[in-house]
């Protein structure tokens, strides 16, 4: 028979051999042995409660307390102890798993859209953020759209077989068209005012090959066909358009020029972005950059499409592609453009 | 055009600066292209004579040249030009002098002692004309500042003259342009001519008068041919026209100052004094003045007399009847032709001149009789000649002043400016024209010097050119709303998704050549050969318009592998067109791709993987996943330029939509690309057609799927898109994803025959399947595999 005297000391005794071993463990696993060794069935305390069911209410009451603090301790002593370690094997794991970040990533080639692509995208949205849609027409063309309806009568120059591709068997009937313009012919004749659109697309000309020009090139044509438009509109919208690609803080100007499909005519130059103005090698020191052709549509183009100059007015106006792509990206010989070397190429696959 | 400002001060007040007036001017629509500064620094070059030219002992090409500025010393020079005689006059840049380009010093030339040189137009900055020494006008004084003698100090504005501007061809119409931007006066002199009492020779006949709606001569004897004075001399060579004589001088300046070219014949070189103008006849030769013996057309405008052809109308004049040294009557032509009939005679000899850049903008019947007179004027005062008072005029039909009205509100709005009447009338006044103002409009006289207007619109240019573009406001127009249509959308994201997967975009030439084709070594019967052919192409490997991109593709591949960059994923999205049964070409839209070298070039963690079959495959299904359309299915095809067993047709239902493959050896060596490079090539429009433009949601599945994996062995012959098809037949409706993850040939089973490995996915819409309901699903696929492709589960 154990007194009450007694079994506290035991309780006490085995707390602190309890406390002790825990302390002593040295990973979970010797943790885990220890808490069935101090507190399982057949340990020393569950043995010591045993002798709580000898003594009287009083004094049972009172050891029994003492009995769930000795278990209370011991299990907080374990879980703090098994924090430890836990914390020390996820410190190993994550050494364990170290890499050294600063080796390359897994080669993924990254491809790129053609300059001459992105600046036609970029022109389109300016255009297309104002309004306008994109049309398409053929490249090998009818001379009389080409041509004739853009009042290009057939003693030009232009038309001659040493400045304009014809197809072989149609009596010149059939061009590579110059131009973009004729892409405005078919919208006007197939649609009623209002009319505003862009059209990009290739065009040919039998033009010596240089830095500047070669026979195959871009232009993107701009046609706006409405009641009351002005050539105030026509400044307007290109001022838009120019400081949206060249920079929104240059000056732009109208220049009176001559074209045959326009009346009057302009040409469009932009205050140089490289000198400001002042007069460099880009600008030929005339501190202006020559971006564009337009003017107001001729009132013989309206009619040839079958649009009455009294009642409808327009606005039309075309670049070349290749020259504000150059312009844009330094580029200073448009040849590259066509070269397609993947040293030049890949410059562009980063941008946005 | 050259205009010296100098000259151009002589008929209108400039009180500007030059940078001023150069601003003006490109803002009135003649653009500046350049001004001509005094030519840097040209000091101490005097004029000297040439007393002596003896050969240079140790050079053929080289002379010693003796010369004197007067001052009774003489120098030495080494010269290299040979167009210059004893007792000429030229520009003498002693040791000491200062040229634009170089300091003078004391040299040995080839063993000679050169104290000095003489100096080519080019040298002194006149021009760019360096083909021999600039010979000075007799009468410039010896030892004279050369600067001085040449108006050197004078700044030249180089012009652009548009098309539609005859009248600006002259600095006369220039001063004008310029007297209506400055608000002065125009001040024309007058022809200032005395005729006197000779008898006039000559005939004239107009067999062409629409050709050549007017023809005057003027007759001139006692003329003795020379330099001209040296302020003509001078100003001819400021404005880019190298002197002659006096004669030919004279007809140069008065055609740079008014516009009007003028042309003189020796009269004893032309047959019976008889002048006609006619076409040339069938066989006719014309040797001109630049020594060119020419064929003539007979759409060719002639000037001719009754036996020979003197010279082409309006372009040149002929060998025949040039001005000789001798020469002592003239014959002075003063006429307008046809712009079209010059404008076609001037390209098809490829014989471009002051002249003919003249009449190609057109002529003014006006400004006829004047430079006739005014350049008889000047041949009179320095050839010490008379002319007669009669002028053969064949004038048949002078033209009607047009009139134009001009409604001033009109002007207002088609410029979005408010410009007043009076303003607009008072515009016009200041650049000629004749403007009565009526109710709402003005009554407008156009004078013959402006052909180019014609009409309301034209008047409504000139105002707006004279007010500036710069007055009008920025506005925009209400326009609706814009966008992209949906193949313009597909057409972006292929481009980008083939740039996200690690192609390079490229563009080439629309044109081909036979060879392209011929390398490809396709068949006879290839629809590539039937070509939209040009007429006029620019060279012999450019012949037609593509009708495949293929021989680009592997070209732009070549050119990368030859610069070593052997690793190459290029695309292009570009037409190829076809002859069609309309008037134009059919034109399509497709997309091409090269690929060759490494598709991963290896790394740290994994091996290198070029480019075969499959990645190039996987490019294209990943292409076409992003549009949202079909994959397209594959069937083997033969044929160049592929690898015999190594391409596959595509089809887009049942239509063929491309091909792509392996090239064939002997094609990638004639294309000088490795062998294993691969190329596709898709027709784009059933693809985009195919695209859908609005995504459907459907329902996401509420119960969970059921997988099975299916291995079985079948002929080796038997396409695995066979047996996937298959599998969808049997397996329909329960299976809903079909995934190819093995394939095997070798010593596991019989010789052969190989084995392939499925997962499937099976599911139905309202419950879970169980395991005894897949396995009946997979029987009945296992049972038609056998049936229809012979195939056994693999054990």
């Amino acid at each position: 028979m154990t007194t009450a005297s007694e079994l506290r000391e035991r309780f006490e005794k085995e707390r602190a051999a309890a406390l002790q071993r825990v302390n002593e463990a040295t990973d979970i696993a010797s943790l885990e042995e220890g808490r069935t060794r101090v507190l399982g069935r057949k340990s020393p305390i569950s043995q010591a409660r045993s002798g709580l069911k000898d003594l009287n209410d009083a004094e049972r009451k009172d050891l029994g307390q003492l009995a769930n603090s000795v278990s209370a301790d011991i299990e907080e002593a374990i879980a703090s102890k098994r924090a430890v370690f836990e914390e020390r094997e996820t410190k190993l794991r994550w050494e364990r798993e170290r890499v050294d970040v600063t080796l390359p990533g897994r080669h993924y080639e990254v491809g790129s859209i053609h300059p001459l692509t992105r600046t036609l995208w970029s022109l389109i949205d300016i255009f297309v953020g104002l309004g306008y849609s994109v049309a398409e027409g053929p490249e090998a063309e009818l001379s009389t759209l080409n041509f004739d309806a853009l009042n290009t009568p057939f003693e030009h120059p232009s038309r001659s077989p040493s400045d304009t591709f014809y197809v072989k068997g149609t009596d010149e009937e059939v061009c590579l068209r110059t131009q973009t313009s004729p892409v405005q012919i078919r919208v006007m004749q197939s649609k009623p005012p209002p009319i505003y659109v862009v059209a990009p697309g290739r065009t040919y000309r039998r033009d010596a090959q240089d830095a500047t020009h070669t026979s195959q090139f871009f232009q993107m044509e701009g046609l706006a066909v409405d009641k009351g438009i002005t050539m105030a509109d026509l400044k307007g919208t290109l001022q838009r358009f120019a400081r949206a690609t060249f920079g929104e803080d240059l000056d732009v100007r109208l220049r009176p020029h001559f074209f045959p499909f326009t009346e009057p005519s302009a040409e469009m130059d932009v205050e140089c972005f490289t000198c400001r103005g002042a007069g460099c090698r880009i600008c030929k020191g005339e501190g202006w950059i020559e971006v564009l052709g337009c003017g107001m549509v001729d009132p013989f183009v309206l009619e040839w499409c079958g649009i009455d100059p009294e009642t409808y007015t327009g606005f039309a106006f075309g670049m070349g592609v290749e020259r504000i792509a150059a312009l844009s990206h330094g580029v200073s010989d448009i040849r590259g453009f066509y070269e397609n070397d993947l040293r030049l190429l890949r410059q562009f696959g980063g941008m946005a | 055009m050259r205009v010296p400002l100098g000259w151009l001060k002589e008929y209108v007040d400039v009180d500007v600066t030059p940078a001023e007036l150069r601003e003006k001017l490109d803002m009135s629509g003649t653009k500046v292209e350049a001004v001509h500064e005094p030519a840097g620094p040209i000091e101490g070059i005097v004029v000297a004579e040439v007393l002596e030219v003896t050969p240079h002992p140790n050079a053929d090409t080289l002379s010693l040249v003796q010369v004197t500025v007067g001052s009774g010393e003489v120098e030495r020079v080494v010269c290299g030009a040979k167009n210059f005689a004893v007792g000429d006059r030229v520009a003498f840049a002693r040791v000491g002098s200062r040229l634009p380009e170089m300091t003078i010093t004391e040299r040995k030339i080839r063993g000679e002692v050169s104290k000095g040189m003489l100096c080519s137009a080019s040298e002194l900055g006149i021009s760019k004309d360096h083909s021999g020494l600039l010979v000075l006008p007799a009468d410039a004084e010896l030892g004279r500042d050369v600067v001085q003698v040449l108006a050197l100090d004078d700044i030249v504005f180089e012009l652009e003259v548009t098309p539609n501007r005859p009248d600006c061809m002259s600095i006369v119409g220039i001063a004008r342009e310029v007297g209506a931007l400055l608000d002065k006066e125009l001040h024309v002199p007058k022809a200032g001519l005395t005729t006197v009492d000779i008898e006039c020779p000559a005939t004239v006949d107009v067999l062409d008068v629409k050709g050549c709606p007017r023809y005057l001569l003027r007759y001139i004897e006692n003329v003795s041919v020379g330099p001209s004075p040296a302020w003509m001399a001078a100003r001819l060579l400021a404005a880019g026209v190298r002197p002659i004589s006096n004669v030919v001088d004279a007809t140069n300046y008065v055609m740079i100052e008014t516009g009007q070219p003028l042309h003189a014949f020796d009269a004893d070189l032309v047959a019976e004094q008889a002048i006609v103008v006619r076409r040339a006849k069938e066989g006719e030769r014309l040797k001109t003045l630049d020594g060119v013996e020419r064929d003539l057309d007979p759409s060719d405008l002639l000037i001719a007399d009754p036996v020979k052809p003197l010279g082409f109308a309006g372009i040149m004049g002929g060998e025949d009847s040039e001005v000789r040294p001798e020469t002592s009557r003239l014959l002075l032509e003063s006429a307008t032709f046809d712009k079209v009939s010059v404008a076609f005679s001037s390209r098809r000899h490829g014989l471009r001149t002051e002249a003919s850049a003249r009449f190609e903008r057109g002529s003014n019947p006006d400004a006829v009789p004047y430079a006739a007179a005014r350049a008889a004027r000047f041949i009179c005062e320095t050839a010490g000649a008379q002319t007669a008072r009669r002028e053969p005029d064949v004038y048949p039909h002078p033209p009607q002043r047009a009139r134009v009205t001009l409604r001033p509100r009109r002007t207002s709005r088609l410029l979005g400016i408010d410009v007043p009447m009076d303003d607009q009338a008072t515009r016009l006044r200041s650049i000629g024209l004749k403007v009565k103002e009526r109710t709402e409009r003005l009554e407008v006289e156009i004078p013959l010097f402006r052909p180019d207007l014609t009409r309301e619109v034209d008047l409504i240019e000139e105002v707006a050119r004279l007010l500036r573009f710069d007055r009008l406001p920025n506005t925009l127009p209400s326009g609706p709303a814009g966008g992209l249509d949906a193949s313009a959308i597909a057409e972006r994201t292929l481009r980008r998704i083939l740039s996200g997967l690690g192609l390079h975009e490229i563009w080439t030439s629309s044109f081909m050549g036979r060879e392209d084709l011929e390398k490809l070594a396709l068949s006879e019967d290839h629809p590539a050969w039937q070509a939209v052919e040009l007429e006029n192409p620019m060279l012999d490997t450019e012949t037609a318009l593509r009708t495949t991109l293929m021989p680009a593709l592997l070209k732009a591949c070549a050119h990368n592998v030859a610069h070593r960059e052997t690793d190459v994923a290029l695309f292009e999205i570009a037409r190829v067109y076809e002859p069609s049964d309309e008037k134009l070409p059919r034109e399509a839209l497709v997309l091409g791709a090269v690929f060759g070298g490494m598709r991963k070039p290896g790394d740290w963690q994994e091996p290198p993987e070029p480019w075969d079959f499959f990645g190039a495959k996987g490019v294209i299904e990943a292409a076409f996943e992003s549009l949202g359309t079909r994959r397209p299915s594959a069937q083997p095809v033969g044929g160049m330029p592929f690898h015999p067993t190594r391409a596959a047709a595509l089809t887009i239902g049942s239509s063929i939509a491309g091909a792509f493959g392996e090239v064939h050896p002997d094609v990638c060596a004639r294309y000088d690309v490795p062998e294993g490079t691969l190329v596709c090539e898709i027709s784009l429009g059933p693809v985009f057609a195919a695209v859908q433009e609005k995504v459907q949601l459907r329902e996401l599945p509420r119960f969970p799927a059921n997988y099975i994996d299916l291995a079985l062995v079948v002929d080796a012959g038997v396409p695995a898109a066979r047996v996937e098809e298959l599998i969808w037949k049997a397996g329909a409706p329960e299976v809903t994803q079909v995934r190819i993850f093995d394939l095997y040939e070798g010593e596991q089973i019989p010789a052969g025959k190989k084995s392939l490995a499925y997962a499937l996915e099976l599911r139905v819409p309202d419950r879970t399947l169980t395991d005894e309901e897949a396995a009946t699903v997979r029987d009945r696929i296992v049972l038609v595999l056998r049936e229809r492709a012979g195939a056994e589960l693999r054990t």
